[in-house]
């Protein structure tokens, strides 16, 4: 019996070690990982496409 | 949508680092740290060719391609951005790129380069729009304001083109049929002229 209580706590251990493990983030590989940009969003807007059309139409006066 | 392009003309490029150092202005880019160069080639040679060079934001990014850490993002409109939270400045990006685009700041002990810098088309990164720690950390956004890369709008000979990739592509070809000729800084003569 005295063998079989450290044989337990260890057992008991491994399983608790072991079942941390469960909680695992597995990233997808070269998908961005970090914070999203609000430009994106806002590149999407007309009014600030139609501003940025009109700077590049600048470009051609010469 | 979209998909904005820098495109120098040689032909109207006079040297005269403008590009260099508006960039450098709008941003605070530090010492050390050149996020446009210009190159010259067959320099003090007769036929001698500038071109201003930076992050060219490629269609299939190497830089995003080898990046350990996935810190690179692109815009609907093709403009290549990165988060310097997630960069741990391993320099991949820096073996990968053609272009030599990405910079390391160098700051800190034992070589360590510190965190990513690069061209960011005037767009910022991945904080609020024109916040002080964007503005800190990758510059001054100027898309946001409805504005181009302030090294392309304040060329004096327009030689920097930025902007959509057709409409960069249209006047560049309106130059050379009134040229009578593209330039010949590149291509099959430049490459083999001995061959």
């Amino acid at each position: 019996m005295k063998m079989k209580i450290p044989t337990l706590a260890l057992l008991l251990a491994a399983l608790l070690a072991v079942a941390g493990c469960s909680d695992v983030t597995v990233y997808e590989p070269g998908v961005y990982k970090g914070a999203s940009d609000p430009l994106v969003e806002d590149l999407r807007s007309d009014e600030l496409r139609s501003s940025l059309e009109e700077r590049q139409r600048k470009q051609m006066d010469r | 949508m979209a998909r904005m392009k820098f495109l120098c003309d040689s032909e109207r490029c006079i040297e005269c680092n403008g590009c260099v150092t508006a960039c450098k202005n709008e941003h605070e880019v530090p010492w050390g740290v050149n996020r446009r160069r210009v190159v010259t080639l067959d320099d003090g040679l007769p036929g001698e060719r500038s071109i201003s060079v930076a992050c060219m934001h490629c269609t299939d990014a190497p830089c995003a391609a080898v990046c350990p850490v996935d810190c690179f993002y692109t815009t609907d409109d093709g403009i290549v951005l990165h988060d310097k939270d997630l960069c741990i400045g391993c320099g991949y990006c820096f073996y990968a790129c053609p272009f030599g685009a990405p910079q390391f700041p160098q700051k800190e002990a034992f070589g360590i380069r510190g965190k990513m810098d690069k061209c960011t088309f005037c767009a910022g990164g991945p904080e609020a729009n024109n916040s002080d720690a964007e503005l800190t950390k990758y510059g001054t956004n100027r898309i946001a304001n409805g504005k181009l890369p302030l090294c392309a709008e304040m060329c004096a000979t327009k030689a920097l083109l930025a902007g959509d990739g057709n409409m960069v592509a249209d006047i560049y070809r309106e130059r050379v049929l009134k040229r009578g000729s593209r330039p010949q800084t590149w291509g099959w003569e430049t490459a083999y002229k001995d061959a």
